[in-house]
């Protein structure tokens, strides 16, 4: 089974003694991330965020399914992690091992746990149709804060996306074709991110936004994930040594003031991608007419 | 040594571009095929040089993973040991190089270095052949000295990419210029004490005994890299990255 090779010695060492002059190698502050960007697909539903090195892309789809029986009244959603050797050679295909487990559970507590996205509204027919939405995470880099970047990736697709426009007569559903009615946006109640701290010398020293090689010398990690309210979806640690509860409530008022920042960032972005997508209002779109170069230089309006 | 032009794989070298010879022969370096009676082919995207004093030309290609050969220094990491070696990574995910454990200055049964899983040593590459694993040693053979190679202790290891190993491993010229047109290593030098090991398998070796100054010697050597710096900027960035130290 391949594995991420470890850090030599040399490498761990310095990592610490470097902590301890809260100094980190890329320069940045303790709290401070790594240049983020967003972008979205020409498709509704795709969105590629890059923390440095590491990039991820996430993709909504969805198609009509039977709900679950003992749940007649929701829509089915689910999140698909795939860590494939794209990534690293250190993942495998199809292997489930313990960094996509943990990646894909985070994800299932902070999201669908939340209630961030409303089930109910996939409902079409009770019982009988729902829509089953499909997240689906492909981690193209990986270079450390999978998991921060994955949350963003999918709050910020889910925003993104749009599903066919549907009319239900008694029992009868009619989807109707992008090209036939507009698609509508989904219902999304909150939008909660998870932001992850290591922390090193038993939890005296707390990290936002570690890179591969910092993860792998950390003694633990506290994953928080909240909304812009400061309302905390779930607090994660796995394993490593005790953390003072004081530096963990540290941590909730530092993952506030950076989840406030990346939903500022999914606002902008999400309003900058629909100003290219607006062809002009219903008129601009609607017209078959094509641009004719007119003698003069000039187009007149017919 | 000129570069001449930018070539893509499979391409042919035009014979205006081939140094002049006396005795008819050439010397083809890396990532070139020679398919008889007389044609060059490249087998890899990359700028071509060529050294008419030495009737050689080759391929520089910035890209690319490191392929041990012989004669090559490099940082090695080692992963585990057994009776007589040491197994040692030279680069990720690939077969593990082997080290003697009697491979080192003044070494026998009773004094050789105890090294633990993760530590590094600085070593030559012995015997690179396609079927057999990698041997690598930290001294040389022939006089028993050990001439700066061993176990590095301390300090930092930055990654860099193979290309600019081989740059900052060039040299300078007989005024004193580098030719691989990197200037970090001395210039900085003259400011700050530091001791540095240059590996062919694209990772250095920095330890000035404190964090800050090893860090401004790594990152230095990192933007080179990856900014590709010409030397002005090279002076440029270092001047700015040194100021705040003094």
């Amino acid at each position: 089974m391949p594995s991420e090779p470890a850090p030599s010695t040399n490498e761990r060492e310095f990592i610490l003694a470097a902590l301890r002059e809260n100094t980190r190698l890329d320069g940045r502050a303790l709290d401070a991330y790594r240049p983020i960007s967003l972008t979205f697909g020409n498709d509704y539903g795709t969105a590629d965020v890059r923390l440095g090195k590491t990039r991820v892309l996430a993709k909504i789809s969805c198609e009509v399914a039977t709900p679950y029986p003992d749940r007649k009244f929701d829509g089915i959603f689910t999140i698909t992690t795939e860590l494939s050797p794209l990534a690293s050679p250190a993942f495998e295909v199809g292997r489930q091992d313990t960094p996509e487990l943990l990646l894909s559970r985070l994800l299932e507590k902070t999201i669908r746990r939340s209630g961030a996205l409303d089930t109910e509204s996939l409902c079409l027919v009770a019982g009988q149709k729902c829509f089953h939405l499909r997240a689906t995470l492909h981690v193209l880099d990986a270079d450390g804060n999978l998991v921060d970047a994955s949350c963003l990736a999918l709050i910020a697709a889910l925003l993104h996306f749009r599903r066919p426009d549907i009319e239900v007569h008694g029992e009868d559903v009619t989807v109707f074709d992008p090209r036939e009615r507009e698609p509508v946006c989904l219902t999304i109640q909150h939008r909660p991110f998870c932001v992850s701290f290591s922390y090193y010398h038993a939890g005296e020293v707390m990290v936002q936004d570690a890179t591969l090689l910092e993860e792998q010398c950390r003694e633990g990690e506290v994953v928080v994930s909240m909304n812009r309210f400061g309302e905390v979806a779930q607090v994660a640690k796995y394993g490593g040594p005790p953390v003072d509860g004081l530096s963990v409530l540290g941590c909730m008022s530092a993952a506030l003031e950076r989840v406030k920042g990346f939903d500022k960032m999914v606002t902008e972005k999400l309003k900058e991608d629909e100003k290219r997508r607006d062809a002009g209002g219903l008129m601009a779109e609607l017209s078959a007419e094509n641009e004719r170069p007119v003698e003069g230089g000039d187009r007149v309006m017919l | 040594m000129a570069t001449t032009s930018v070539l893509l794989p499979g391409e042919q070298i035009p014979p205006s571009d081939l140094p002049p010879t006396k005795k008819g022969t050439l010397t083809l370096g890396p990532n070139l095929r020679h398919l008889p009676p007389s044609t060059i082919l490249t087998t890899t995207s990359g700028s071509l040089h060529t050294d008419p004093k030495k009737a050689a030309l080759w391929i520089d290609a910035p890209h690319g993973r490191y392929q041990p050969s012989v004669g090559d220094l490099v940082v090695a990491q080692i992963h585990h040991g057994s009776t007589d070696t040491y197994h040692c990574a030279l680069t990720p995910h690939t077969a593990y190089a082997l080290l003697g454990q009697l491979a080192f200055e003044g070494a026998n049964k009773k004094t050789r270095p105890k090294l633990e899983s993760g530590d590094l040593v600085y070593a030559r590459v012995k015997t690179a052949s396609k079927w057999e694993d990698v041997e690598i040693e930290c001294f040389n053979s022939s006089t028993g000295k050990a001439d700066g190679l061993g176990p590095l202790k301390g300090g930092m290891v930055f990654n860099i990419s193979p290309a600019f190993a081989r740059r900052l491993m060039m040299g300078t010229d007989k005024e004193g210029r580098s030719k691989g047109g990197v200037v970090v290593l001395e210039e900085v030098g003259e400011k700050v004490k530091f001791e540095v090991a240059v590996g062919r398998n694209g990772r250095v070796w920095v330890d000035s005994g404190n964090v800050a100054a090893t860090l401004v010697v790594g990152r230095l050597l990192m933007g080179c890299d990856e900014k590709g710096w010409s030397v002005e900027e090279q002076r440029r960035e270092i001047e700015t990255c040194l100021r705040p130290m003094f």
